[in-house]
């Protein structure tokens, strides 16, 4: 699987810091004014193709950094940057610290168990607390749906969705659209049929990628089991944003036939426990991704999961591990991704008066 | 229009009021146009209804008066709760509204299961000083634990005007046999809340596109359809020994349930049932962020529109506000609603009034306790069905008065609607002022309203309960 970086072509770059130092490029220009409008990413549902397309090529300045000997830069200097994960994630609040830092930003890391909750201290309390110790960007993940417009609401910077309950994880869908981007030929995912494979109900990946891969032209199908479509119907039908329809089906076969990308997505063990499925053995008898099973897509389909797996059950080892997944390019990637989208909310347009009170 | 009154003050006997050349409404004889009303010393001397030359100039648009409200359903929350609600701001809440009697729900703490907490609710009503009638349902269950009766007859003999353990359903099928037996021998209605709650285990929002997109929990319609068949079905098992069994099913919210009264009814089932004016006029996608009534929301072939699609999302999603028991609906169910009250199906519009104090709403949406403060917004939004031609104004009325008076059995005045030589029980609005919905504005406790920011027609200008000011509007 060859990467191209330069598929995706990188935007200029400027210091965040607002202190005189070396910039990143020396003598480039700041990123242009006003292409980024967005005080907080919360959702992929606001960002037109454009702004797409401005945070792949900012990603891809990004993954040039990275690729340094030293990948660090100062732009973002003196900026506190803060982890506020209710659900216990290891891989995106690393990412997203490994992104911080590397744009020297001040990192904090706050590990809200369930527990802060049941002794009665309120998210708003919360993020009042942390804004006051310095954030000025708040990563957050929650499980409950909607947790993020309600710390936006409160907070004084910028709030970074990094996943809300079933709802939406957008830093992942770019991550996801990025790594499609510089792995598909011609660069671009218009036309391309994209496979989101796995228990759709629950995921808040699928959600926000339906939202920006429609966005980006992809003919995008969703598969599982039906207790795990519930309501996608309906979605489909009316189309992502009331226009960008997409297909829902059951039929493993006919989803993969031909496709150039298989997004497969975790299936947690209380989803027998509720009822909705009979046991991981059955799901992996119907539904796992195995090697004969994606000989039905394209020869050089792409294998994508958002991490963590259970191998042998929504994906078969040697799928995972093959030639053609780009599982391990995705986790890079997030990398790159989070550093783009710091950056870009630390150039965002402030509301000066807003706060006065 | 004139309004003539002698000076007075809240809680005060009316001395002298005089209104000439308004809209009066009196579902009672069923009877609406221009007419006059006089009170003197809080008895209504005199209903004049003018015709000819005398009527001319004078229309439903302007100032109306009718018999005071009666709500079935509203959460005062004392005692326990008195963060969000007091009997005292519940009652004046009621009379902003134009509500002149008000049945409480009985989930306190302790729930009113029994007579003390019902002599302490009367009390609290007393001090208040509020001439708002206030009458009270009494628990199911005892502890509304679901698992015994309450007192039953106990609360019967104090004065309890049904049983509900409102808040959650009577889940067991076989206690709610007894309660509908029980009460019947007593001639109380049961008031049920059907829900079954193995299907809204967790549940967010009504399942759906909204729920899908937003990722909530879905709240299906069947869950509330299925409880309604249930407990239809008992009642029809419980007739043939009780023939005094009498249901209510209380804030229906989808076409599904509706259906299943209507049948009921046209088989001669006593059941009633009522809707309340955010599932009238509200809908799921509020959630998302859309803000538009819920008519708007309804395409021509009678299905629900895509907001994003026609780009009404205005405001931030998961709004706490719209978190609510049954779950606002979609657009088709709102219609439904709104058909079920246009033809006879819903008796009564209840509010459900459920003011809850910020601590318990200023947090995530799916940790946001049940509830819209909706007791003053009622007409307002009714109003507004009304103005966009979905219920006629008469029918509107009559769902706020003879209706809930006709499932309560006679209550006396009130129920007689703009009879002469009553104590007076009279709301006057004015249909041609709008009011701005504001926490300030609101006499309740619970700020907990989706319509905060928000104008609402029809203003209410003057309530008098039993004789008695309980609300007046202050002069611009």
């Amino acid at each position: 699987m060859v990467t191209d970086p330069a598929l995706v072509e990188p935007v200029e770059f400027a210091d965040r810091s607002g202190e005189p130092g070396p910039l990143v490029e020396p003598g480039a220009n700041p990123a242009p004014a006003g292409q980024w409008r967005h005080r907080h990413l919360l959702d992929v549902d606001v960002l037109t193709a454009d702004e797409l397309d401005l945070v792949m090529r900012t990603a891809a300045t990004m993954a040039e950094i990275l690729a340094r000997p030293i990948p660090k830069v100062p732009a973002l200097r003196g900026w506190g940057v803060t982890n506020l994960f209710y659900e216990a994630s290891t891989r995106t609040r690393v990412s997203f610290e490994v992104a911080a830092k590397n744009l020297s930003a001040d990192v904090v890391n706050v590990a809200a168990s369930a527990s802060s909750v049941t002794k009665g201290e309120s998210l708003i309390d919360t993020i009042r607390t942390l804004e006051a110790l310095g954030a000025r960007i708040l990563v957050m993940r929650h499980a409950t749906s909607g947790a993020p417009w309600l710390a936006a609401e409160t907070f004084g910077g910028s709030v970074i969705n990094a996943g809300d309950g079933w709802h939406a994880h957008p830093t992942q869908a770019l991550l996801d659209l990025y790594t499609l981007r510089t792995h598909l030929p011609g660069g671009s995912v218009a036309g391309r049929k994209v496979v989101i494979l796995g228990d759709v109900l629950h995921s808040r990946v699928a959600r926000s990628n339906l939202w920006s891969l429609t966005a980006a032209g992809a003919d995008v199908w969703v598969c599982g089991p039906a207790t795990l479509l519930r309501g996608f119907e309906a979605w489909a039908a009316t189309g992502v944003g009331g226009t960008r329809r997409f297909t829902v089906t059951s039929d493993l076969a006919a989803a993969l036939r031909d496709a150039d990308a298989v997004m497969a997505l975790r299936i947690q063990r209380e989803r027998m426990a509720s009822g909705l499925l009979p046991s991981l053995r059955e799901y992996a008898a119907r539904f796992g991704l195995t090697r004969e099973r994606l000989e039905a897509a394209k020869p050089d389909a792409l294998v994508m999961h958002p991490g963590p797996m259970n191998e042998g059950v929504e994906i078969a080892p040697d799928v995972a591990a093959g030639s053609q997944s780009v599982i391990t390019d995705q986790v890079a990637n997030g990398v790159a991704i989070r550093m783009a989208v710091l950056y870009l909310l630390a150039g965002a347009p402030r509301p000066a008066a807003e706060r006065t009170e | 229009m004139t309004i003539a009154a002698a000076p007075s003050s809240v809680g005060a006997r009316l001395a002298d009021l005089e209104i000439s050349r308004a809209w009066l409404v009196d579902p009672a004889t069923g009877r609406e146009g221009p007419g006059e009303i006089v009170v003197t010393d809080g008895v209504i001397e005199a209903v004049t209804w003018l015709e000819g030359a005398e009527a001319d100039g004078i229309d439903a648009s302007g100032v109306v008066v009718a018999p005071g409200f009666i709500d079935l359903h509203a959460h005062f929350r004392e005692p326990g709760n008195e963060d969000a609600e007091t009997i005292a701001t519940g009652l004046a809440a009621a009379a902003h509204g134009g509500f002149t009697t008000v049945c409480v729900m009985p989930n306190t703490t302790p729930a009113l299961d029994e007579p003390s907490v019902l002599a302490r609710t009367r009390d609290a009503a007393a001090a208040s000083g509020s001439p708002v009638t206030l009458l009270a349902h009494g628990a199911v269950s005892a502890g509304r634990a679901g698992e015994q009766l309450a007192a039953l007859g106990e609360l019967a003999d104090a004065g309890v005007v049904g049983f509900s353990d409102d808040g959650a359903p009577v889940r067991s099928a076989s206690l709610f046999r007894n309660a509908l037996a029980y009460a019947g021998m007593l001639g109380l209605p049961i008031i049920d809340h059907p829900e079954d709650v193995t299907l809204t285990d967790g549940a967010e929002a009504n399942e759906g596109l909204i729920s899908t997109v937003l990722g909530l929990r879905g709240w299906p319609a069947a869950a509330e359809a299925g409880a309604v068949a249930r407990d239809l079905a008992i009642l029809a098992d419980v007739l043939r020994d009780v023939p005094g069994a009498r249901l209510h099913l209380t804030h229906l919210s989808t076409a599904g349930s509706l259906d299943l009264v209507r049948a009921a009814k046209a088989r001669g089932l006593p059941v009633t049932c009522d809707i309340t004016p955010h599932h009238l006029a509200l809908t799921d996608e509020w959630v998302a962020g859309a803000r538009r009534w819920s008519w708007e929301a309804l395409d021509d072939d009678g299905s629900a529109r895509d907001p994003w699609r026609d780009g009404v999302i205005r405001a931030a999603p998961f709004d706490p506000a719209l978190r609510v028991n049954p779950p606002l609906r979609s657009a088709v169910d709102a219609a439904a609603c709104l058909a079920a009250l246009a033809d006879g199906t819903a008796d009564a519009i209840a509010t459900d009034h459920a003011p809850h104090a910020e601590v318990d709403k200023a947090v995530e949406f799916g940790l946001a306790a049940n509830g819209i403060s909706g007791i003053e917004t009622a007409l307002g939004v009714v109003l507004a069905a009304v103005d966009a031609g979905r219920v006629p104004l008469a029918t509107a009325i009559a769902r706020l008065t003879t209706g809930p008076a006709q499932v309560l059995g006679d209550l006396g005045p009130g129920s007689r609607g703009l009879a002469e030589g009553e104590s007076a029980n009279i709301v006057v609005f004015d249909r041609s002022a709008t009011w701005w919905v504001e926490s300030g504005a609101l006499a309740s406790k619970g700020k907990n309203s989706p319509l905060l920011g928000r104008d609402l027609p029809g203003r209410v200008l003057l309530t008098v309960a039993n004789g008695r000011v309980a609300y007046e509007a202050a002069e611009d």
